[in-house]
């Protein structure tokens, strides 16, 4: 501790703590525009001088680390003239348009100005007339208001690692551009935007729509990823006109990826379902609740009583609240008797959630946000986690690049992670087991594994296994050099606190149960328990879902009810299969088989359109509940919309539909009813007893001659599922699905970039992509984002068995 | 008086070089210990010949004393201050010179690597620095096992892309790493985390180009020439209105009159001196009654100006000094980087109102308001570039400040100008 005296106050902070940084912690305002918590100092806009005494220069007090026994003034007439002029300076050119300005009344020049002045302007110069930069989506760029701080480039490129802005120019001339004057072309996560404390930037679907103090605040939690980011939103009117990260609230602490900032407005679609609709002569048409649930309520107790309650299941959703699911099973156990009830998690979350139940016998992991950045080495196994969850993928970034842990990366595909990595293993397409199998391998033959190890139960096994994944020969089989998985060995040997970090998203297909165990074998086999896991769930609710479902007695899960073909009817509830789950054809028939399809959903989907009966729920914004993500702790989602048409929560929908079918659920209150369902997933206490589960590298297709390019599926960065694609935010960033191919493998076809392509699986299917040519992807593997309805990538993908990668062998030819 | 750095070479070959003793200060300075060759350039107290005039031995001593590996020397050849043109005289007539001293300055250092940052503009001695280097790899005196010692070094010239700023040693860092060129913070300094992060020295082509002497001919004898604080041949590029401008060698510590008058052959065409800016264009200007100072880093800051480059910049009686005052501005507002506010937007202001005043829009109070704007970019701003432009304002208004008030009230005495009737219009295009 270092002791020091501002403004006459006796002062302690940590060494390396900056004079602002000790000022703000301690209640003292220091004036400072291009100074953010999250960036390295800058020292740019020198309004944050301050005097200390023996000094004979005023210091930034940005980028001056404190020293002891500094006497430290903030406000002297001297301070006061020098940032007079500095802001005198910086309104010299200043278009002062307040009128028109997005930004005022929240705007930091402007509270400035407003407290050291007013400034009689004693010079008045031409102003800058650059046109303002609107070509780019999502982000416009007013050059004019641009103070010049920095602030933009640097969160840009510090922290989100990706380096889109840059300064241009020198002098007054300089500005804030792409590079050579291009039209931006970014992740759009909008981070710049926040960061920005002027109007220089501003976001499409804000601007012009209302003066601040018009609009009300409220916190939520977003809606889209595990990772439970706060998302301030802005209201007016019963709308919400934008989504802000605020500095310090929530676990995020003012971050946001592109889905927080942007995707708030899937809530105002056009294709929400305003009303109940009815089967009727073939077609849907609008029905009252009345009607539909009276329909309802009678096919379910005659199918009941024809085929019995094992022919009923349903399907919950990741994308409810915890109250929502638990009301579903609820409703399907009492009122049905059945206890078929499972939800996608069974494509994703669940392969580690049953990989965890092996390993360590716990049900599930409550991550720390934080965790990367306490770590010295993170393993990072074909998941691009800054893709799928933002927020936590900074995290893993910040670790490499300010504390200098090892970042290494198994991925075949380029990622911001494998980009900044310490070494980037370029494996083969789902040769995840492989590869962890011969890093342990290389760990038990150089003796650099925990000696702990050797007790624990399964031990003998994983060495049997592992005989046949000597570094060379798992080297062969992921195809990386047997010295980099030596070389990857011995960094996690040497680490004091590694970290091994991977998501199982659900319409990811390089992964299955199989990569999960090994990467918990290989925990393991380091010493290391379940807190060494970084597996983040993959929605807001992911975790929330599978604990209500999974809670209790379990009938079919969800691959035996979409593909086992025993089902008569089907309750569907915020999911919509015919687009998120594999094998569409598959998904169709059993649908359009069913004696009765009920579909809740808040918009018109796929699904939706061959169900009996549609009923039209609330979304996020619009009801209360709960979210469990990442860190296992509940999360309050708060109402802060009116429903749309006749639509209620999930929950009042399945116990008034109890209700009809006489059983009490016992919901009276939403408070009651959440009480219960959170006492029921809250109870659970569990420790771990590590065991190995030795585990083969198998894939349920392998490419050859017919079929020779192993086509993986996942996720973007602006979308989430299939919900974003509605939003139009998020539709603007990243409109369109396609599929990337390697240029070697693309001009061996004749194929070009932005060529439409076909893709043929074994299955007999084939869909239409327009094609990405990029040596994002290696040789012999295609990508395409999954999250687009109308490409209809799940017609090539296949339901995975017996924990292996459900990758897909394709055959891609010029359209 | 001894000339060791524009001692002309014939034809810039290596051969003449090696003859008049070239290359000997490293094959000494390679028989010695690293520790020991940054002793004797301690022990001869060089100082930066860069502007800051910061002592070489301390400087290199701090980045032997950091654990980090590997290091790099950069030499300084971005030369882009007006009045300045020194370095120049070195690369274009004794290159050797310069990567002679960087291979002991890698050797003293264990660096293997050094750059040259090229003012973008010297593409001619882009031309001879290359053909010089290719020689020395010839010779050995570069390469993998330097003058059969074992030793490696290697040197690599950058070419930078035009803005002043990039003089500046962490500006220049950013440059060569391929980054818009922008002073860094410091600490921590380049010494301990330059280039890549790794220890890294800075020094000027001049600094760099004494080396070979010093070593050669040992500190004992580099410490009897010149000024005993600041001991040395100095090069001052002279330009303006004398007979003879050019650049002179001469031991640190001559006096103004004596490069005006004797070396430089006086004021042009008879005239009288009116003013006399000593170090380039951020150093203050100086009076006539001035130029009795020695010519060394302290003797000049006693003046309340600054040694800076040893630029000689020489005024006639019929100089508008406004008009000088006018072009240092627009020179320092281009070449602002555009990083902290008071230089970035102080620049223009200060520019424009100088150009009211030129222009015969003066208004009252323009001398305060320059004296006021000027004392409030002083100290605060973020590198030194700002504070030079502050500075030079504060110097003419110090010694001219009857000159402006006179252009406030009737208008500039001197007529227009005839040089550059262009940035005098007062309707510009
Ligand atoms: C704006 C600015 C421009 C500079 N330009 C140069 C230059 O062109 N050449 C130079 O050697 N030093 C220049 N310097 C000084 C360097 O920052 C640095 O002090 C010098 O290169 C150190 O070398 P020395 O120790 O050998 O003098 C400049 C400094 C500033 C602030
Ligand atoms: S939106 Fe994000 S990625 Fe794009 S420029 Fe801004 S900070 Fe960079
Ligand atoms: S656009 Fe905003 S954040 Fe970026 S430099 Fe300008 S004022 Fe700063
Ligand atoms: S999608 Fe995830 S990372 Fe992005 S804002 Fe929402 S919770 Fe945060
Ligand atoms: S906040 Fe310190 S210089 Fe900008």
């Amino acid at each position: 501790m270092i002791e020091f005296v501002i403004n006459g106050k006796n002062i302690q902070a940590q060494p390396k703590t900056t004079i602002l940084q000790a000022a703000l912690a301690n209640g003292i305002y220091i004036p400072h525009l291009c100074w953010d918590r999250r960036l390295l100092p800058y020292g740019g806009c020198r309004l944050c001088l301050v005097e200390v005494e023996g000094m004979h220069k005023f210091l930034a007090s940005c980028s001056t680390p404190v020293k002891a026994g500094m006497i430290i003034h903030t406000e002297t007439p001297k301070l006061e003239k020098a940032r007079r002029t500095v802001l005198e300076l910086l309104l010299v050119h200043h278009p002062l348009d307040c009128p028109v300005c997005d930004k005022a009344g929240e705007c930091d020049l402007q509270d400035l100005a407003f407290k050291y002045g007013p400034v009689a302007s004693r010079f008045a110069d031409e102003r800058k007339h650059e046109p303002e930069s609107t070509a780019a989506p999502l982000i416009e760029r007013n050059a004019n208001r641009c103070i010049l701080c920095g602030k933009c480039v640097r969160i840009c490129k510090e922290h989100q690692g990706v380096g889109a802005l840059n300064l241009i120019g020198r002098g007054f001339k300089t500005k804030v551009s792409p590079a050579f004057e291009e039209t931006l072309d970014c992740e759009f996560c909008g981070q710049c935007v926040d960061a920005c404390p002027v109007g220089a930037l501003g976001t499409k679907s804000y601007k012009f729509r209302s003066r601040v103090w018009f609009m009300d605040e409220q916190e939520n939690i977003c809606p889209y990823c595990s990772v439970g980011c706060t998302s301030v939103l802005s209201l007016r009117d019963g709308q919400i006109l934008r989504a802000r990260g605020k500095d310090g609230v929530g676990i995020s602490k003012g971050d946001l990826c592109p889905r927080g900032r942007f995707g708030f407005d899937f809530i105002e679609s056009e294709h929400r379902l305003s009303t109940p609709l009815l089967r009727k002569e073939g077609k849907l048409e609008p029905a009252s609740w009345q009607e539909a649930l009276e329909f309802t309520a009678r096919r379910l107790a005659e199918i009941k009583e024809a085929h019995g309650p094992r022919a009923i299941g349903a399907l919950g959703s990741e994308r409810c609240s915890v109250e929502d699911n638990y009301m579903l099973k609820k409703f399907m156990v009492l009122s049905l008797g059945s206890k078929n009830v499972d939800s996608r998690t069974r494509l994703g979350y669940a392969k580690q959630v049953e990989a965890l139940k092996k390993t360590f016998g716990i049900s599930r992991l409550a991550l720390d946000l934080d965790a990367p950045l306490k770590a010295d080495v993170i393993f990072v196994l074909e998941s691009d986690l800054t893709s799928t969850h933002p927020v936590y993928g900074l995290k893993a970034l910040a670790a490499h690049r300010d504390l200098k842990a090892t970042l290494i990366v198994a991925d075949p595909r380029e990622s911001k992670l494998s980009r900044w990595s310490s070494q980037w293993l370029r494996i083969r397409p789902a040769t995840g087991v492989a590869l962890v199998n011969g890093i342990m391998s290389a760990l038990i033959e150089a003796d650099l594994f925990d000696k702990k190890a050797e007790a624990v139960k399964g031990f003998d096994e994983l060495k049997k296994t592992l005989e046949r994944y000597k570094p060379s020969a798992a080297a062969v089989m992921a195809g990386v050099s047997e010295l980099d998985i030596r070389h990857a060995a011995s960094a996690l040997a040497a680490a004091k606190n590694p970290m091994f970090m991977a998501c199982f998203g659900s319409s990811e297909n390089t992964k299955g149960e199989g990569t999960a165990l090994a990467l918990m074998d290989l925990a393991i086999l380091l010493g290391r328990g379940p807190e060494a896991l970084g597996l983040p769930p993959e929605f807001a609710n992911t975790m929330g879902t599978q604990m209500v479902l999974e809670g209790g007695e379990t009938g079919l899960d969800a691959v035996e009810m979409l593909y086992g073909g025993q089902m008569k009817a089907l309750v569907i509830m915020g999911e919509n299969p015919v687009v998120t789950f594999p094998d569409t054809t598959r998904v169709m028939n059993t649908l359009g088989g069913l004696e009765l399809l009920v579909v809740q959903d808040i918009m018109m989907t796929a699904t939706a359109k061959l169900a009996h009966v549609v009923l039209p729920a609330s979304g996020w914004g619009e009801k209360e509940g709960t979210f469990v993500g990442m860190t296992g702790k509940p999360q309050k989602i708060v109402k802060c919309l009116s429903e749309i048409g006749q639509g209620i929560p999930d929950w009042k929908i399945l116990r008034n539909l109890g209700r009809l079918m006489h059983t009490d659920l016992d919901a009276k209150s939403f408070a009651g009813l959440s009480a219960s369902a959170l006492a029921d997933i809250e109870q659970r206490q569990e420790t771990a007893h590590p065991v190995f589960i030795p585990v083969e590298q198998e894939t349920r297709e392998s490419a050859d001659g017919g079929h020779p390019l192993l086509f993986a599926t996942g996720n973007l960065m602006q979308h989430s599922g299939s919900l974003t694609t509605i939003s139009n935010n998020l539709d603007s960033a990243a409109p369109d699905a396609y599929l990337q191919i390697n240029p070697s493998d693309a001009d061996a076809r004749r194929i070009y970039n932005d060529s439409f392509v076909k893709v043929s699986g074994r299955n007999g299917e084939a869909i239409y992509l327009k094609a990405r040519v990029t040596d994002e992807v290696p040789q012999g593997m295609v990508f395409a984002p999954a999250h687009f309805a109308h490409a209809k990538v799940n017609l090539l993908t296949l339901p995975s068995k017996n924990g292996e990668a459900p990758i897909a062998a394709v055959k891609v030819d010029p359209a | 008086m001894t000339r060791y750095l524009l001692d002309v070479v014939e034809n810039r070959s290596i051969g003449e070089y090696e003859r008049a003793g070239g290359y000997q200060g490293l094959g000494k300075a390679l028989s010695m210990e690293p520790g020991q060759v940054i002793e004797e350039v301690k022990k001869s107290g060089l100082r930066g010949r860069g502007g800051a005039g910061f002592p070489t031995g301390m400087k290199w001593m701090f980045a032997a004393g950091d654990p980090k590996s590997p290091k790099y020397i950069a030499c300084n050849a971005d030369e882009g201050e007006p009045g300045t043109f020194k370095d120049k005289a070195i690369l274009d007539e004794n290159p050797h010179l310069l990567i002679e001293g960087m291979a002991i300055a890698g050797h003293a250092l264990k660096a293997e690597l050094g750059y040259i940052y090229l003012r973008g503009e010297y593409l001619k001695e882009k031309d001879i620095l290359e053909t010089a280097i290719s020689q020395a790899r010839a010779s050995g005196y570069l390469g993998e096992n330097i003058m059969g010692s074992g030793k490696r070094f290697d040197v690599h010239v950058h070419l930078g892309a035009g803005a002043y700023i990039c003089g500046e040693e962490t500006a220049l860092i950013d440059s060569l790493e391929g980054k818009r060129g922008q002073p860094r913070l410091k600490p921590p300094f380049p010494v301990n985390s330059g280039l890549w992060g790794s220890p890294t020295i800075v020094n000027n082509v001049e600094t760099l180009a004494n080396l070979p002497f010093i070593v050669r001919e040992g500190a004992g004898r580099y410490v009897r020439i010149g000024d005993p604080g600041c001991p040395g041949n100095k090069l001052f590029p002279v330009s303006g209105h004398v007979e003879r401008p050019g650049v002179y060698e001469l031991p640190m510590g001559t006096t103004l009159r004596e490069i005006i008058y004797e070396h430089a052959g006086g004021i042009k065409n008879g005239k009288t001196l009116k003013a006399v800016i000593p170090g380039g264009i951020s150093a203050p200007v100086l009076p006539p009654g001035l130029i009795d100072c020695p010519m060394d880093f302290v003797s000049v800051q006693k003046q309340g100006s600054m040694l800076g480059s040893g630029g000689v910049m020489v005024f006639d009686e019929d100089t508008c000094i406004v008009r000088v005052a006018h072009r240092a501005l627009e020179f320092f507002e281009r070449e602002s980087c555009g990083k902290c506010t008071p230089c970035r937007e102080g620049t223009g202001w200060l520019r424009g109102i100088l150009e009211r005043i030129e222009t015969r829009q003066g208004r009252e109070g323009d001398i305060r308001l320059l004296e006021d704007v000027s004392k409030n970019i002083t100290g605060n701003t973020f590198c030194p570039l700002g504070d030079g432009a502050a500075a030079a304002v504060l110097g003419f208004l110090m010694h001219f400040r009857e000159e402006f008030a006179e252009h406030i009230k009737n208008g500039c005495p001197f007529g227009p100008d005839d040089l550059n009737p262009y940035h005098y219009n007062p309707v510009q295009p």
